[in-house]
């Protein structure tokens, strides 16, 4: 889908992008990464052509991006940056709108389109349309951002640290979001950071980039597995087996739990909750309320009244949680194992700290083939 | 402070000076001349000093408010009936001019009404009906109270046909050198925020013909615009020439240059970087991007300028009439060069009331044309 051919960019004396051949396929998300100074945002710029190549040729669908006129080139790829660049003096619907402006759409199809993105990136249509970019958080304007850049579905979307300027909290929601629209809209998606935790959760392919050179073009597994040098090994940091949980999904290693229902007598949950030490109690509906002590209904008590309650948000992960959400889960609260519910608190299995352990040590295994994230 | 300013207008200075003629200075009259009127003024400036002790915010304003518009058709009426009754028996030269007293009553007047929060009322509806109700009055005045007897209006009665004319030549002048003003100085601030030696080039010497005083600046157009329609037959034949109209608005056009052009740069140079880079990703021209993105965002700026700009237009049209231009200034120059106070006045008034006109409907244009998103 997109192809640099011993791209090179030299400014006077120095060479911000040297010899750089990469290629991305359709659908995949490329993160470009490395210290600042290393080319990263440059050679993203090559790609709309804000910044014309010293030397190379870049391919976007096989076409030679030079041989279009720029500014055609540029609608049909989605581009999104740190600062966002909202314009100030038009609402956030005429904002969406501006390449469908350029490329002539009707005013129906416009509005229809609004509401579709606004839908989409996680902002209610009727309150956001017609608020001026002054009255959004960051947060929400990095949303408008996304959703402007989504506006003609251009197959390519170039993003520039787009969550860079955004507080730690709202950056994880942002990128889980961008997660799911990801997999729903299958983009190819060209992804500026310098955060490596940002690129291992999100990148198909990392690119890892330095003094305007590749060091490193592969999976998230294979960068933290076999880093190709020391600069990528350093790059990448010490506590890389816990970056690969990140990688790995709540649901690919979760287990069935042991279950009793909150009503039931003492002998329904012994043979419910099998040999194991410890049972969740759940409604009938499936609800999680609770924990209890087998050992404790052994001397008659019936679930309910033995039973630990426990607030589902607080002490639960969802399916499409990491592994790493798990752990650091589990440690807070002092847990062996931690739920697994979903959006009702329904609960759907468990995952140990026993399987974290395995997940960090053998790496390979388990690995999903899509970004964790966190479900809504 | 109005009421102050007021009370010591109406006690300490002359009210009207009666004189033999329209050149020679004449006996003091105090209020007293105003007869019955004399009792209002004191009432309504008892009502200004109202506004200071008032204990709440909106008496304060109305009682404030409620004087000054009063205090302005007293006076009306007030200097009507003095010059009524000074005038009985006297003969047909002799003239009623104002005192200095009036002058300093208006600026009390002044003070208490914008106190009073008239620049504050947005809306129309809201300051026009007293001031509808005000001119009413003073109208009255003229027609039935004696105004018409003062000798201001006598100067004007003289040269009512002349007046009209050189008023349309005033705003014509000042008109056309705005126009000139624009026409060139917004391309100028334009170029000068794409080229950097443009821009210091363009921003100095506007700012050097800002420095030149206007009658220097005059003079020194005559010679070469002579020497000029002398050679070229064709320009003579326009009207070029080294009296007249052409050397005014040579320099009324440059004069207009250093607020516009500086303006104009200022507004467009202001426009965030991130907002011209996603605009251009977006595959926006250059020229989509200047009339889509960049003027509307340096208008208010630029209105801003052109605001500057008219008013002082207005004040230097009146000095070319020294290089042969026919205007209001030919009122003020003739009446000094007769030592007739009222004929300056009469040249001079509607200058200011000008000056005033286009500064606030100005900035009522330039209000209605910032967008609504970046509104402050």
């Amino acid at each position: 889908m997109i192809r640099l051919e011993d791209v090179t960019r030299r400014y006077g004396d120095t060479t911000a992008v040297d010899s750089l051949s990469l290629e991305v396929a359709e659908g995949e998300v490329c993160v470009l990464i490395g210290p600042s100074g290393c080319g990263k945002t440059t050679t993203l710029r090559m790609i709309n052509r804000l910044i014309e190549p010293t030397s190379g040729h870049i391919f976007v669908d096989d076409r030679d991006i030079l041989s279009m006129p720029a500014e055609e080139l540029r609608r049909g790829l989605g581009y999104v940056i740190q600062s966002i660049g909202l314009f100030p003096h038009l609402d956030v619907a005429a904002n969406i709108c501006v390449v469908p402006r350029l490329l002539g759409w009707e005013k129906s199809r416009m509005a229809k389109r609004v509401d579709e993105l606004l839908a989409l990136v996680g902002l209610d249509p009727e309150a956001y349309r017609d608020k001026y970019p002054r009255q959004l958080s960051g947060g929400e304007a990095q949303r408008v951002g996304v959703a402007r850049a989504l506006a003609a579905d251009p197959p390519v979307l170039l993003m520039d640290e787009p969550f860079g300027a955004v507080d730690p909290l709202n950056r994880e929601r942002l990128q889980s979001e961008f997660a799911r629209i990801q997999r729903e809209l299958k983009k190819t998606v060209i992804f500026v950071t310098h955060d490596i935790d940002e690129a291992i959760r999100l990148a198909d392919k990392i690119a890892i980039m330095r003094d305007g050179k590749l060091q490193q073009f592969d999976t998230p597994e294979q960068v933290l597995n076999h880093p190709a040098n020391k600069f990528v090994h350093d790059f990448v940091g010490a506590d890389r087996a816990l970056k690969r949980l990140v990688r790995v999904r709540v649901a690919d290693v979760m287990r069935s739990p042991a279950t009793v229902l909150a009503d039931s007598d003492a002998l329904t949950v012994r043979v419910g909750a099998g040999r194991r030490r410890f049972a969740y109690v759940v409604e009938p509906d499936g609800r999680l309320v609770g924990w209890v002590d087998t050992n404790e209904v052994d001397r008659g008590l019936r679930p309910v009244e033995a039973m630990t309650r426990m607030d589902p948000v607080e002490a639960s992960v969802r399916p499409d949680d990491s592994l790493r959400d798990a752990l650091s889960r589990m440690l807070g609260l002092g847990f062996r194992a931690i739920a697994v519910t979903d959006k009702h608190d329904v609960l759907l299995g468990e995952v140990t700290f026993a399987a974290v352990e395995e997940a960090m040590t053998e790496g390979d295994e388990h690995i999903s083939n899509q970004p964790a994230e966190d479900a809504e | 402070m109005g009421a102050m300013v007021a009370l010591a207008g109406a006690t300490a200075l002359p009210f009207v000076e009666l004189r033999a003629n329209r050149l020679v200075p004449g006996a003091a009259h105090s209020v007293a001349a105003a007869g019955p009127w004399a009792y209002l003024l004191w009432l309504l400036v008892g009502v200004g000093f109202l506004s200071a002790v008032a204990p709440t915010e909106k008496a304060r304003a109305a009682s404030s408010t409620a004087s000054g518009y009063g205090l302005v058709v007293a006076l009306a009426w007030g200097i009507g009936h003095a010059a009524s009754t000074l005038l009985v028996g006297q003969p047909s030269a002799a003239r009623v001019s104002l005192g200095a007293g009036v002058w300093v009553l208006l600026a009390g007047t002044a003070i208490l009404g914008f106190s009073g929060g008239v620049e504050r009322r947005r809306k129309l509806v809201r300051w026009a009906g007293p001031l509808v109700l005000t001119a009413l009055a003073i109208a009255a005045a003229f027609a039935w109270g004696g105004l018409d007897r003062i000798s201001l209006a006598r100067e004007f009665a003289v040269r009512a046909s002349s007046f009209w004319t050189l008023l349309g030549g005033h705003l014509a002048m000042a008109g056309t050198g705005l126009g000139f003003g624009l026409a060139l100085g917004v391309p100028l601030g334009l170029w000068a925020t794409r080229n950097r030696h443009v821009r210091s080039v363009v921003l100095g010497v506007t700012g050097v013909i800002q420095t030149v005083p206007s009658l220097a600046l005059l003079g020194l157009l005559i010679a070469p615009l002579a020497a000029l329609s002398q050679a070229v037959p064709a320009l003579r034949a326009l009207g070029v020439r080294g009296i007249g109209a052409t050397p005014g608005l040579i320099a009324l056009t440059l004069y207009a240059l250093l607020p516009i052009v500086r303006n104009t740069y200022v507004g467009l140079a202001e426009v965030d970087p991130a907002v011209i880079d996603a605009g251009r990703g977006m595959g926006m021209s250059s020229w989509q991007l200047l009339w889509r993105v960049e003027f509307p965002l340096a208008l208010p700026l630029i209105i801003e300028g052109v605001r500057t700009a008219s008013v002082l237009l207005i004040g230097i049209t009146t000095l070319t009439v020294f290089a042969g231009a026919r205007n209001l200034g030919i009122l003020v120059f003739e009446g000094l060069g007769q030592f007739a106070p009222d004929l300056i006045l009469l040249g001079a008034l509607p200058i200011i009331a000008l000056a005033v006109v286009a500064d606030v409907a100005l900035s009522a244009l330039g209000r209605a044309l910032t967008p609504e998103g970046v509104r402050a």
